[in-house]
Protein backbone atom coordinates (compact mmCIF):
# COMPACT_ATOMS: atom_id res chain seq x y z
CA UNK A 1 0.00 0.00 0.00
CA UNK A 2 2.09 2.96 -1.21
CA UNK A 3 -0.57 5.61 -0.83
CA UNK A 4 -2.26 4.75 2.60
CA UNK A 5 -4.67 7.86 2.34
CA UNK A 6 -6.96 6.82 -0.26
CA UNK A 7 -7.67 3.25 -1.56
CA UNK A 8 -9.82 2.74 -4.52
CA UNK A 9 -10.92 6.54 -4.31
CA UNK A 10 -12.00 6.23 -0.14
CA UNK A 11 -10.81 7.93 2.33
CA UNK A 12 -8.56 5.34 5.04
CA UNK A 13 -7.64 8.30 7.76
CA UNK A 14 -4.61 7.28 7.45
CA UNK A 15 -1.40 8.86 7.13
CA UNK A 16 1.98 8.01 5.69
CA UNK A 17 4.40 6.63 9.25
CA UNK A 18 7.78 6.90 9.56
CA UNK A 19 9.40 3.36 9.24
CA UNK A 20 11.15 1.37 11.88
CA UNK A 21 14.38 -0.10 10.76
CA UNK A 22 14.00 -2.95 12.91
CA UNK A 23 14.45 -5.41 9.30
CA UNK A 24 18.26 -4.26 9.19
CA UNK A 25 19.31 -5.49 12.69
CA UNK A 26 21.96 -8.22 12.74
CA UNK A 27 22.02 -9.91 16.37
CA UNK A 28 23.48 -13.13 15.50
CA UNK A 29 26.86 -11.65 13.71
CA UNK A 30 25.51 -12.54 10.21
CA UNK A 31 22.15 -11.56 8.78
CA UNK A 32 21.90 -14.95 7.14
CA UNK A 33 22.17 -16.12 10.66
CA UNK A 34 19.51 -13.58 11.94
CA UNK A 35 16.95 -14.57 9.08
CA UNK A 36 17.83 -18.42 9.57
CA UNK A 37 17.04 -17.90 13.22
CA UNK A 38 13.38 -16.39 11.67
CA UNK A 39 12.61 -19.41 9.77
CA UNK A 40 13.14 -21.77 12.31
CA UNK A 41 10.57 -20.18 14.34
CA UNK A 42 8.37 -19.36 10.85
CA UNK A 43 8.60 -23.52 10.39
CA UNK A 44 7.63 -24.16 14.07
CA UNK A 45 4.43 -22.58 13.47
CA UNK A 46 3.85 -24.11 9.70
CA UNK A 47 4.40 -27.25 11.79
CA UNK A 48 1.84 -26.83 14.35
CA UNK A 49 -0.50 -25.56 12.12
CA UNK A 50 -0.42 -28.70 10.19
CA UNK A 51 -0.83 -31.11 13.79
CA UNK A 52 -3.67 -28.85 14.84
CA UNK A 53 -5.89 -29.55 11.76
CA UNK A 54 -4.79 -33.15 12.28
CA UNK A 55 -6.09 -33.45 15.50
CA UNK A 56 -9.45 -31.54 14.43
CA UNK A 57 -9.62 -33.82 11.93
CA UNK A 58 -8.83 -37.00 14.04
CA UNK A 59 -11.65 -36.19 16.47
CA UNK A 60 -13.96 -35.20 13.53
CA UNK A 61 -13.40 -38.74 12.00
CA UNK A 62 -14.14 -40.19 15.62
CA UNK A 63 -17.43 -38.40 16.16
CA UNK A 64 -18.76 -37.61 12.67
CA UNK A 65 -17.09 -40.27 10.25
CA UNK A 66 -16.58 -37.35 7.74
CA UNK A 67 -14.72 -34.46 7.10
CA UNK A 68 -15.30 -31.55 5.00
CA UNK A 69 -13.21 -27.95 4.98
CA UNK A 70 -15.67 -26.43 6.24
CA UNK A 71 -16.00 -28.40 9.03
CA UNK A 72 -12.43 -28.49 9.66
CA UNK A 73 -13.01 -24.32 9.44
CA UNK A 74 -15.24 -24.41 11.63
CA UNK A 75 -14.45 -26.46 14.32
CA UNK A 76 -14.32 -25.37 18.13
CA UNK A 77 -12.25 -26.74 20.58
CA UNK A 78 -14.08 -27.77 23.96
CA UNK A 79 -12.23 -26.40 27.10
CA UNK A 80 -10.28 -30.02 27.67
CA UNK A 81 -8.94 -30.50 23.96
CA UNK A 82 -7.83 -26.38 24.48
CA UNK A 83 -5.89 -27.85 27.46
CA UNK A 84 -4.63 -30.91 25.69
CA UNK A 85 -3.50 -28.99 22.93
CA UNK A 86 -1.60 -26.21 24.94
CA UNK A 87 0.25 -29.67 26.26
CA UNK A 88 1.32 -30.80 22.93
CA UNK A 89 2.44 -27.52 22.03
CA UNK A 90 4.27 -26.89 25.60
CA UNK A 91 6.09 -29.87 24.64
CA UNK A 92 6.35 -29.11 21.27
CA UNK A 93 8.17 -26.62 21.71
CA UNK A 94 10.52 -27.72 24.87
CA UNK A 95 11.47 -30.74 22.52
CA UNK A 96 12.48 -28.62 19.34
CA UNK A 97 13.79 -25.32 20.98
CA UNK A 98 14.78 -26.08 24.26
CA UNK A 99 18.58 -26.38 23.26
CA UNK A 100 18.74 -22.58 22.32
CA UNK A 101 18.57 -22.44 26.05
CA UNK A 102 21.54 -24.41 26.99
CA UNK A 103 24.50 -23.29 28.69
CA UNK A 104 27.05 -22.54 25.94
CA UNK A 105 29.79 -20.80 28.33
CA UNK A 106 31.43 -23.54 27.75
CA UNK A 107 31.32 -23.12 23.87
CA UNK A 108 34.77 -24.11 22.05
CA UNK A 109 35.48 -23.27 18.64
CA UNK A 110 35.27 -26.95 16.17
CA UNK A 111 39.05 -27.07 15.67
CA UNK A 112 39.66 -27.33 19.43
CA UNK A 113 41.91 -29.95 19.93
CA UNK A 114 41.07 -33.24 22.13
CA UNK A 115 41.52 -32.49 25.86
CA UNK A 116 43.06 -35.39 26.63
CA UNK B 1 -11.44 -18.34 -1.45
CA UNK B 2 -13.09 -15.54 0.21
CA UNK B 3 -11.73 -15.02 3.84
CA UNK B 4 -14.93 -13.12 5.83
CA UNK B 5 -15.91 -11.59 9.20
CA UNK B 6 -19.36 -11.72 10.73
CA UNK B 7 -19.47 -8.03 11.93
CA UNK B 8 -22.86 -7.35 12.59
CA UNK B 9 -23.71 -10.01 9.28
CA UNK B 10 -22.32 -6.76 7.56
CA UNK B 11 -22.45 -9.12 4.34
CA UNK B 12 -25.94 -10.47 4.59
CA UNK B 13 -27.21 -7.23 5.80
CA UNK B 14 -25.71 -5.42 2.87
CA UNK B 15 -26.68 -7.87 0.22
CA UNK B 16 -30.05 -7.85 1.10
CA UNK B 17 -30.42 -4.18 1.65
CA UNK B 18 -32.11 -4.96 5.51
CA UNK B 19 -31.16 -4.84 8.67
CA UNK B 20 -28.95 -1.47 8.92
CA UNK B 21 -30.17 1.82 9.70
CA UNK B 22 -31.34 4.09 7.02
CA UNK B 23 -27.80 6.07 6.76
CA UNK B 24 -26.02 2.94 6.46
CA UNK B 25 -28.07 1.75 3.54
CA UNK B 26 -27.54 5.19 1.80
CA UNK B 27 -24.19 4.22 1.87
CA UNK B 28 -23.96 0.80 0.93
CA UNK B 29 -24.06 1.19 -2.81
CA UNK B 30 -20.62 3.13 -2.87
CA UNK B 31 -19.31 -0.41 -0.78
CA UNK B 32 -18.97 -1.77 -4.56
CA UNK B 33 -16.36 0.31 -5.60
CA UNK B 34 -14.00 0.02 -2.48
CA UNK B 35 -14.05 -3.55 -2.89
CA UNK B 36 -11.72 -4.83 -5.48
CA UNK B 37 -14.02 -7.19 -7.74
CA UNK B 38 -16.83 -6.20 -9.37
CA UNK B 39 -20.66 -7.15 -8.14
CA UNK B 40 -20.97 -10.67 -8.38
CA UNK B 41 -17.60 -11.42 -8.59
CA UNK B 42 -15.94 -13.46 -5.88
CA UNK B 43 -14.26 -10.07 -4.23
CA UNK B 44 -17.55 -8.05 -4.06
CA UNK B 45 -18.88 -6.85 -0.96
CA UNK B 46 -22.02 -7.34 -0.97
CA UNK B 47 -21.71 -11.23 -1.66
CA UNK B 48 -23.02 -13.45 0.95
CA UNK B 49 -20.53 -15.98 1.19
CA UNK B 50 -20.90 -17.38 -2.60
CA UNK B 51 -20.70 -21.07 -3.33
CA UNK B 52 -17.71 -22.94 -2.64
CA UNK B 53 -16.43 -20.20 0.02
CA UNK B 54 -16.18 -20.66 3.80
CA UNK B 55 -18.51 -19.10 6.61
CA UNK B 56 -17.09 -16.78 9.25
CA UNK B 57 -15.93 -18.75 11.93
CA UNK B 58 -17.95 -17.38 14.50
CA UNK B 59 -16.25 -15.42 17.91
CA UNK B 60 -13.73 -16.06 20.53
CA UNK B 61 -14.96 -14.72 24.14
CA UNK B 62 -15.33 -11.02 22.68
CA UNK B 63 -12.79 -11.40 19.56
CA UNK B 64 -14.17 -12.35 15.73
CA UNK B 65 -11.75 -15.39 15.33
CA UNK B 66 -9.30 -15.32 12.93
CA UNK B 67 -10.87 -15.89 9.29
CA UNK B 68 -8.43 -19.23 8.70
CA UNK B 69 -7.56 -21.74 10.92
CA UNK B 70 -4.14 -21.49 9.12
CA UNK B 71 -3.66 -18.12 10.80
CA UNK B 72 -5.27 -18.81 13.94
CA UNK B 73 -2.90 -21.68 14.11
CA UNK B 74 -0.04 -20.09 13.26
CA UNK B 75 -0.51 -16.99 15.38
CA UNK B 76 -1.95 -19.16 18.11
CA UNK B 77 2.07 -20.67 17.91
CA UNK B 78 3.89 -17.65 17.65
CA UNK B 79 2.03 -16.46 20.76
CA UNK B 80 3.47 -19.65 22.61
CA UNK B 81 6.55 -19.09 21.20
CA UNK B 82 6.93 -15.62 22.45
CA UNK B 83 5.87 -16.50 26.02
CA UNK B 84 8.56 -19.16 26.10
CA UNK B 85 10.63 -16.85 25.04
CA UNK B 86 9.97 -14.23 27.61
CA UNK B 87 9.90 -16.64 30.66
CA UNK B 88 11.95 -19.68 29.75
CA UNK B 89 14.79 -17.84 27.24
CA UNK B 90 15.37 -14.72 29.15
CA UNK B 91 15.27 -16.43 32.40
CA UNK B 92 18.48 -18.06 30.99
CA UNK B 93 19.80 -14.69 29.39
CA UNK B 94 19.53 -12.89 32.62
CA UNK B 95 21.03 -16.08 34.52
CA UNK B 96 23.93 -15.09 31.97
CA UNK B 97 24.02 -11.43 32.23
CA UNK B 98 24.45 -12.38 36.30
CA UNK B 99 27.50 -14.72 35.27
CA UNK B 100 28.71 -12.39 33.41
CA UNK B 101 28.58 -9.35 36.31
CA UNK B 102 30.14 -12.48 38.43
CA UNK B 103 33.45 -12.65 35.98
CA UNK B 104 33.64 -9.31 36.13
CA UNK B 105 33.74 -8.55 40.07
CA UNK B 106 30.28 -6.56 39.74
CA UNK B 107 27.38 -7.17 42.08
CA UNK B 108 24.47 -8.22 40.10
CA UNK B 109 21.75 -5.96 42.32
CA UNK B 110 23.28 -2.57 41.64
CA UNK B 111 21.86 -0.76 38.23
CA UNK B 112 24.94 0.31 36.17
CA UNK B 113 25.28 2.84 33.72
CA UNK B 114 23.13 2.07 30.30
CA UNK B 115 26.17 2.13 28.77
CA UNK B 116 28.04 -0.24 30.65
CA UNK B 117 25.39 -2.61 30.74
CA UNK B 118 24.96 -2.85 26.89
CA UNK B 119 28.81 -3.43 26.62
CA UNK B 120 28.79 -5.75 28.70
CA UNK B 121 26.24 -8.24 27.24
CA UNK B 122 26.63 -7.16 23.35
CA UNK B 123 28.81 -9.54 22.41
CA UNK B 124 27.21 -12.93 24.56
CA UNK B 125 25.48 -15.18 22.37
CA UNK B 126 22.49 -15.78 24.75
CA UNK B 127 21.23 -12.36 25.11
CA UNK B 128 21.63 -11.96 21.78
CA UNK B 129 19.53 -14.91 20.57
CA UNK B 130 16.89 -14.26 23.31
CA UNK B 131 16.83 -10.35 21.75
CA UNK B 132 17.06 -12.11 18.29
CA UNK B 133 14.13 -15.10 19.15
CA UNK B 134 11.50 -12.43 20.61
CA UNK B 135 11.75 -9.64 17.41
CA UNK B 136 11.74 -12.43 14.72
CA UNK B 137 8.43 -13.77 16.81
CA UNK B 138 6.92 -10.42 16.48
CA UNK B 139 7.64 -9.54 12.98
CA UNK B 140 6.27 -12.90 11.90
CA UNK B 141 3.25 -12.27 13.88
CA UNK B 142 2.75 -8.94 12.35
CA UNK B 143 3.52 -10.85 8.80
CA UNK B 144 1.00 -13.06 9.14
CA UNK B 145 -1.71 -10.77 10.48
CA UNK B 146 -0.55 -7.72 7.58
CA UNK B 147 -0.76 -11.07 4.88
CA UNK B 148 -4.83 -11.23 6.19
CA UNK B 149 -6.08 -7.56 7.10
CA UNK B 150 -3.78 -6.08 4.09
CA UNK B 151 -4.31 -8.05 1.65
CA UNK B 152 -8.26 -8.20 2.04
CA UNK B 153 -8.13 -4.36 2.58
CA UNK B 154 -10.83 -3.51 0.30
CA UNK B 155 -13.28 -5.86 2.61
CA UNK B 156 -11.95 -4.71 6.26
CA UNK B 157 -12.61 -1.04 5.05
CA UNK B 158 -16.31 -2.07 3.64
CA UNK B 159 -16.93 -3.26 7.16
CA UNK B 160 -16.08 0.12 8.65
CA UNK B 161 -17.56 2.02 6.02
CA UNK B 162 -20.72 0.19 6.49
CA UNK B 163 -20.98 1.42 10.35
CA UNK B 164 -19.22 4.60 10.33
CA UNK B 165 -22.64 6.42 10.18
CA UNK B 166 -24.33 3.84 12.09
CA UNK B 167 -24.18 3.54 15.98
CA UNK B 168 -22.67 5.39 18.60
CA UNK B 169 -20.71 9.17 17.50
CA UNK B 170 -17.80 9.34 14.97
CA UNK B 171 -15.74 11.54 13.62
CA UNK B 172 -13.14 11.38 11.40
CA UNK B 173 -10.55 13.93 10.17
CA UNK B 174 -8.37 13.28 7.41
CA UNK B 175 -6.71 16.64 7.52
CA UNK B 176 -5.83 16.16 11.01
CA UNK B 177 -1.99 17.25 11.30
CA UNK B 178 -0.49 14.23 13.10
CA UNK B 179 2.70 15.06 14.42
CA UNK B 180 5.49 13.40 13.56
CA UNK B 181 6.41 11.84 17.14
CA UNK B 182 2.90 9.67 16.63
CA UNK B 183 4.14 8.47 12.92
CA UNK B 184 6.54 5.76 14.16
CA UNK B 185 5.85 2.46 13.58
CA UNK B 186 5.24 1.72 17.21
CA UNK B 187 6.54 -2.31 18.45
CA UNK B 188 7.31 -2.47 14.76
CA UNK B 189 3.33 -2.54 13.81
CA UNK B 190 3.39 -1.92 9.95
CA UNK B 191 2.22 1.36 9.63
CA UNK B 192 2.06 1.94 12.94
CA UNK B 193 -0.86 4.01 14.98
CA UNK B 194 -1.55 6.29 12.56
CA UNK B 195 0.11 5.06 8.82
CA UNK B 196 -2.08 1.90 7.99
CA UNK B 197 -5.39 1.70 6.89
CA UNK B 198 -6.09 -1.53 8.90
CA UNK B 199 -4.38 -0.47 11.95
CA UNK B 200 -6.82 -1.03 14.12
CA UNK B 201 -7.31 -4.65 13.32
CA UNK B 202 -3.56 -5.25 13.19
CA UNK B 203 -3.33 -3.56 17.11
CA UNK B 204 -5.89 -5.80 18.10
CA UNK B 205 -5.03 -8.83 16.85
CA UNK B 206 -1.19 -7.98 17.76
CA UNK B 207 -1.82 -6.96 20.87
CA UNK B 208 -3.65 -9.31 22.24
CA UNK B 209 -0.28 -11.66 21.37
CA UNK B 210 1.81 -9.26 23.63
CA UNK B 211 -0.83 -10.16 26.72
CA UNK B 212 0.02 -13.43 26.25
CA UNK B 213 -3.42 -14.70 26.80
CA UNK B 214 -4.50 -12.66 29.59
CA UNK B 215 -6.56 -10.05 27.88
CA UNK B 216 -8.37 -11.87 24.91
CA UNK B 217 -11.52 -10.31 26.52
CA UNK B 218 -10.02 -6.55 27.52
CA UNK B 219 -9.94 -8.06 31.37
CA UNK B 220 -6.99 -5.95 31.96
CA UNK B 221 -8.61 -2.82 30.63
CA UNK B 222 -11.65 -3.86 32.75
CA UNK B 223 -9.77 -4.44 35.90
CA UNK B 224 -8.39 -0.82 35.39
CA UNK B 225 -11.89 0.91 34.67
CA UNK B 226 -12.93 -0.88 37.82
CA UNK B 227 -10.37 0.51 40.42
CA UNK B 228 -10.11 4.25 38.41
CA UNK B 229 -11.11 6.70 41.45
CA UNK B 230 -13.87 9.22 40.94
CA UNK B 231 -14.14 12.34 42.12
CA UNK B 232 -14.72 13.15 45.97
CA UNK B 233 -18.40 14.38 45.05
CA UNK B 234 -19.06 10.83 43.62
CA UNK B 235 -20.45 12.68 40.11
CA UNK B 236 -19.00 11.01 36.52
CA UNK B 237 -21.37 12.48 34.02
CA UNK B 238 -18.53 12.82 30.99
CA UNK B 239 -15.37 10.74 30.85
CA UNK B 240 -12.74 11.03 28.32
CA UNK B 241 -10.08 8.03 27.08
CA UNK B 242 -7.25 10.08 25.48
CA UNK B 243 -4.97 7.91 23.26
CA UNK B 244 -7.88 5.62 23.03
CA UNK B 245 -6.37 3.08 20.08
CA UNK B 246 -9.09 0.57 19.62
CA UNK B 247 -11.11 1.93 22.48
CA UNK B 248 -10.70 -0.73 25.11
CA UNK B 249 -10.21 1.06 28.17
CA UNK B 250 -12.81 3.66 26.56
CA UNK B 251 -15.46 0.63 26.72
CA UNK B 252 -14.30 -0.72 29.54
CA UNK B 253 -15.45 2.62 30.97
CA UNK B 254 -18.52 2.75 29.41
CA UNK B 255 -19.57 -0.69 31.26
CA UNK B 256 -18.53 0.50 34.76
CA UNK B 257 -20.60 4.04 34.22
CA UNK B 258 -23.23 2.84 31.64
CA UNK B 259 -25.09 6.24 32.30
CA UNK B 260 -21.86 8.45 31.71
CA UNK B 261 -21.09 9.87 28.60
CA UNK B 262 -17.80 8.46 27.28
CA UNK B 263 -15.62 9.53 24.94
CA UNK B 264 -12.19 8.25 23.48
CA UNK B 265 -9.94 10.23 21.30
CA UNK B 266 -6.63 9.20 18.98
CA UNK B 267 -4.97 10.53 16.39
CA UNK B 268 -5.00 7.20 14.51
CA UNK B 269 -8.33 7.37 12.59
CA UNK B 270 -8.39 3.68 11.44
CA UNK B 271 -7.89 3.20 15.44
CA UNK B 272 -10.69 5.08 16.19
CA UNK B 273 -12.73 3.37 13.19
CA UNK B 274 -12.22 0.03 14.57
CA UNK B 275 -13.05 0.97 17.77
CA UNK B 276 -16.54 2.79 16.99
CA UNK B 277 -16.71 -0.70 14.63
CA UNK B 278 -16.82 -2.66 17.75
CA UNK B 279 -18.52 -0.95 20.33
CA UNK B 280 -21.55 -0.50 17.66
CA UNK B 281 -20.96 -4.38 17.41
CA UNK B 282 -21.07 -4.59 21.16
CA UNK B 283 -24.10 -2.08 21.45
CA UNK B 284 -21.66 0.48 23.48
CA UNK B 285 -22.76 3.96 23.66
CA UNK B 286 -19.55 5.50 23.28
CA UNK B 287 -18.11 8.54 21.57
CA UNK B 288 -14.91 8.55 18.68
CA UNK B 289 -12.98 11.21 17.40
CA UNK B 290 -9.53 11.09 15.49
CA UNK B 291 -8.66 14.21 17.21
CA UNK B 292 -5.05 15.02 19.23
CA UNK B 293 -4.50 14.68 23.05
CA UNK B 294 -2.52 18.09 22.93
CA UNK B 295 -5.81 19.95 21.14
CA UNK B 296 -8.57 17.87 22.19
CA UNK B 297 -11.64 20.50 21.41
CA UNK B 298 -13.58 19.91 23.95
CA UNK B 299 -14.97 23.24 26.34
CA UNK B 300 -13.05 23.98 29.38
CA UNK B 301 -13.97 22.30 32.89
CA UNK B 302 -16.22 19.65 31.04
CA UNK B 303 -15.23 16.48 32.32
CA UNK B 304 -15.10 14.63 35.49
CA UNK B 305 -12.68 12.00 34.79
CA UNK B 306 -9.86 12.05 32.39
CA UNK B 307 -7.76 9.03 31.82
CA UNK B 308 -5.28 7.12 29.51
CA UNK B 309 -4.24 3.47 29.27
CA UNK B 310 -0.23 3.43 28.69
CA UNK B 311 -0.37 6.09 26.07
CA UNK B 312 2.15 8.64 27.43
CA UNK B 313 5.38 6.30 27.46
CA UNK B 314 4.89 6.35 23.64
CA UNK B 315 4.43 10.58 23.46
CA UNK B 316 7.66 12.81 23.37
CA UNK B 317 8.49 15.01 26.13
CA UNK B 318 7.43 18.21 24.84
CA UNK B 319 3.93 17.06 23.98
CA UNK B 320 3.79 14.88 27.55
CA UNK B 321 3.90 18.11 28.98
CA UNK B 322 1.15 19.90 26.88
CA UNK B 323 -0.89 17.29 26.89
CA UNK B 324 -0.84 17.43 30.61
CA UNK B 325 -1.79 21.16 30.71
CA UNK B 326 -5.01 20.15 28.26
CA UNK B 327 -6.02 18.13 30.32
CA UNK B 328 -5.83 20.22 33.31
CA UNK B 329 -7.90 22.64 31.01
CA UNK B 330 -11.07 20.80 30.22
CA UNK B 331 -11.36 18.63 33.42
CA UNK B 332 -13.88 20.04 35.90
CA UNK B 333 -13.07 21.39 39.05
CA UNK B 334 -13.11 18.99 41.75
CA UNK B 335 -12.59 16.29 38.62
CA UNK B 336 -9.99 13.13 38.49
CA UNK B 337 -7.14 12.92 36.19
CA UNK B 338 -5.75 9.55 36.15
CA UNK B 339 -3.21 8.50 33.06
CA UNK B 340 -2.52 4.79 33.55
CA UNK B 341 1.01 4.05 32.61
CA UNK B 342 4.35 2.40 33.73
CA UNK B 343 5.89 3.33 36.60
CA UNK B 344 8.23 6.09 36.97
CA UNK B 345 9.00 6.31 40.90
CA UNK B 346 10.88 4.12 43.37
CA UNK B 347 11.74 1.22 40.82
CA UNK B 348 14.28 -1.09 42.32
CA UNK B 349 17.27 -0.76 40.65
CA UNK B 350 17.03 -2.83 37.13
CA UNK B 351 19.58 -5.64 36.23
CA UNK B 352 22.19 -5.57 33.50
CA UNK B 353 19.78 -7.96 31.69
CA UNK B 354 16.76 -5.81 32.07
CA UNK B 355 18.61 -2.62 31.34
CA UNK B 356 20.00 -4.62 27.90
CA UNK B 357 16.05 -5.78 27.48
CA UNK B 358 14.86 -2.08 28.18
CA UNK B 359 17.17 -1.20 25.15
CA UNK B 360 16.16 -3.10 22.71
CA UNK B 361 13.14 -2.73 23.29
CA UNK B 362 13.75 1.07 22.92
CA UNK B 363 15.67 0.41 19.71
CA UNK B 364 14.67 -2.21 18.21
CA UNK B 365 11.04 -2.69 19.04
CA UNK B 366 10.61 1.48 17.89
CA UNK B 367 9.99 2.17 21.44
CA UNK B 368 11.42 6.34 20.44
CA UNK B 369 9.58 8.02 23.44
CA UNK B 370 9.68 4.57 26.44
CA UNK B 371 13.35 5.95 27.95
CA UNK B 372 11.70 9.31 28.18
CA UNK B 373 8.87 8.33 29.92
CA UNK B 374 11.02 6.52 32.91
CA UNK B 375 12.58 9.80 33.79
CA UNK B 376 10.48 12.59 33.22
CA UNK B 377 8.59 12.85 36.55
CA UNK B 378 5.15 13.08 35.76
CA UNK B 379 4.73 13.46 39.14
CA UNK B 380 5.85 17.11 38.97
CA UNK B 381 4.64 17.64 35.41
CA UNK B 382 0.79 16.92 36.30
CA UNK B 383 2.07 19.14 39.94
CA UNK B 384 2.96 21.99 37.63
CA UNK B 385 0.30 21.41 35.05
CA UNK B 386 -1.99 22.85 37.82
CA UNK B 387 -3.44 19.22 39.55
CA UNK B 388 -2.79 17.93 43.11
CA UNK B 389 -1.62 14.83 43.60
CA UNK B 390 -2.24 11.85 45.57
CA UNK B 391 0.60 8.85 45.65
CA UNK B 392 -1.02 6.80 48.20
CA UNK B 393 -3.89 5.91 46.60
CA UNK B 394 -3.79 2.62 45.48
CA UNK B 395 -2.48 1.68 41.64
CA UNK B 396 -5.32 0.96 39.28
CA UNK B 397 -2.91 -1.92 37.55
CA UNK B 398 -0.59 -3.82 40.14
CA UNK B 399 2.75 -2.29 39.92
CA UNK B 400 1.87 0.40 37.15
CA UNK B 401 2.24 3.98 38.31
CA UNK B 402 0.05 5.87 40.58
CA UNK B 403 -0.85 9.45 38.70
CA UNK B 404 -4.43 9.93 40.55
CA UNK B 405 -4.65 13.60 40.26
CA UNK B 406 -7.90 16.19 41.04
CA UNK B 407 -8.15 19.46 39.84
CA UNK B 408 -8.60 21.83 42.62
CA UNK B 409 -12.33 22.70 43.24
Amino acid sequence: MEDVTRINGHLTYATAAIKADTDTAVFLGNPHIDNLMTIVIALGAEIWESKQRMLIIERLLETHGRVTEEMIEQYVASDTEVDLWEAKKAAMMQRVYSVLARDTSSAQPFNSPFPY
Amino acid sequence: MIKRRTLLGAGAVLASGAGLSSQADVRAPSLAGLASGAPGSEDAVGDVYPPGTLAPRGRFGRSERLPTLELESRQNFLRSFRTWVNMSLSAKAAQRANEVLGERGLAADRELPQDQALELLMNEPLPQLATRAWLSSQQLMWHGLREEFEGNVGKYLAEMEAVDDYGPYLELNPDLPVPDYIRHEIHIMPGGYVGNPVAGHLYHYGTNGFYMGRNDNDEIHSGAAQRLPVPADGQVRRILDLGTGVGQFAMALKERFPDAEVWGIDAGGPMVRYAHLRATERKLDVNFAQRLAEDTKFPDNHFDLITSYIMFHEIEPEATRRIMHEAYRITRPGGVYYPVDFNTLDNPPRTAWQQYRGYMDHRWNCEPWTPHWRFCNPQQMIRDAGFSLDTDAPAVIPRYGILNATKPA
